[in-house]
């Protein structure tokens, strides 16, 4: 087999090769997409563990699938649409068996709620708490954090991952104005969470002459 | 001045830095009012805080994890192809030189080829009478060899069978060989991809 220069491949010769079973071109496919998946996972899921499982699902997924791959897709927008899947399948199971041990159903007041709930046994901060504290503990990842998932996976690709309004649409299957509108509540959003009290009172009120004028 | 603010659709294209005669005006309003300058800065240290977010790594071993569970599948070209590649590199020349005098007499040799089949195209009727006279002899040589070759797999009963029809021979001959070959790339991908587990 030749030695080949992977690193300096363009994408589509390293799925080639990898198509053909070189096992290089697989260990290069991760190396180069390892980080800006985890980074997405992590942020949707908030879980280091967890996301680490299942960025390992998304790759498993995508290389022993590669030969169903399609040049006419960029590799990394499969393998964000793939991540993003298996993201939000994640977080939708995961807020369903929330709903069965966080409380019954028909409670109605947050009082309630909490009266029905499970303890989940309290433990000291692990060394992995600790870190995910360190990672995802600033006031910009708290308030991404609160974004429907759906404005998150959204925002982190254009923002972190710097993608284009077009290839988060073709990525995430999402018509282009709703990628647009999911953006912009997304933006709101966060600078109404990153924005001090009285100041917010002060942007809200622009905003609203804003949407008068 | 313009006293219309802008929307918010504006202050999110001036934020992703669009260009285009519709966003000069834009631009210019920006320059003159404080309220939509104070509202775009604001979205803009939002977008800044997101631009610098790092990328997070997974565990060092995250790869080796991955790559233990993936499934490495040779297509049998390739395994074929490597094979042979693996029989003949050993065989190549090593030194730059010798390299370059193989690659001179390749050369050559395919320009004698090529002249040649220039000259017998030139020359049809004797190259034709020449090309009857050696399928003549290559029908009944593959014949014999044929017939021989599947009395020798299949039995007597199987040349008797074919009844000496020489086209009949060299047909079933060359499945038989086809089947064999078909079987020695199978063996040769099976033997591949163990010796790639192994490895």
């Amino acid at each position: 087999m030749a030695v080949f220069d992977l690193a300096n491949l363009p994408d589509a010769d390293v799925v080639a090769l990898a198509q053909q079973g070189r096992e290089p071109a697989f260990r290069e496919i991760i190396r180069r997409y390892e980080r800006p998946l985890f980074s997405l996972i992590y942020r949707m899921v908030r879980d280091r563990e967890t996301a680490e499982e299942l960025a390992q699902d998304t790759f498993l997924k995508a290389l022993n699938h590669i030969d169903r791959y399609r040049a006419d897709f960029k590799l990394s927008s499969w393998l964000f649409k793939i991540g993003n899947n298996v993201a939000i399948d994640h977080l939708r199971k995961r807020r369903l068996a929330t709903v069965s041990v966080s409380g019954a159903p028909h409670a109605a007041t947050e009082a309630e709620v909490e009266a029905t709930s499970f303890e989940i046994a309290s433990h000291a901060p692990s060394a992995l708490d600790q870190l995910e504290s360190r990672e995802l503990g600033s006031a910009i990842e708290k308030a991404i954090a609160a974004l429907r998932p759906e404005y998150r996976s959204c925002i982190l690709m254009r923002h972190v991952e710097g993608r284009s309004y077009e290839e988060i649409a073709t990525t995430l299957d999402l018509p282009l104005g709703t990628v647009k509108t999911y953006i912009h509540r997304a933006r709101l959003e966060l600078r109404r969470a990153l924005t001090p009290e009285p100041e917010r009172g002060r942007a809200a009120r622009a905003d609203d002459e804003v949407d008068r004028s | 001045m313009n006293h219309r603010h802008l929307l918010p659709d504006e202050i999110d294209q001036l934020l992703d830095g669009e260009a285009g005669f519709g966003v000069a005006p834009l631009q210019a309003h920006l320059r003159e009012c404080d309220q939509c300058r104070a509202a775009f800065e604001e979205e803009r240290v939002v977008v800044e805080a997101l631009e610098h977010l790092p990328r997070l790594a997974p565990s060092t071993d995250f790869a080796s994890r991955v790559m233990a569970q993936v499934q490495l599948y040779e297509p049998w070209h390739v395994a074929a192809r490597d094979s042979v590649v693996g029989l003949i590199r050993p065989l190549a020349p090593r030194s730059q030189p010798v390299r370059l005098l193989v690659g001179v007499a390749a050369l050559s040799l395919a320009a004698l080829v090529s002249v040649a089949t220039v000259w017998l195209v030139g020359h049809a009727d004797a190259t034709l009478f020449f090309a009857g006279l050696v399928r003549t002899t290559l029908v009944r040589g593959l014949a014999t060899t044929g017939a021989a070759a599947v009395q020798a797999l299949l039995g007597r009963s199987a040349t008797q069978a074919l009844g000496g029809n020489a086209t009949a021979i060299i047909v079933a001959s060359i499945s038989l060989y086809i089947v064999v070959f078909l079987a020695a790339a199978f063996a040769l991908r099976a033997a591949a991809v163990s010796r790639r587990r192994r490895a």
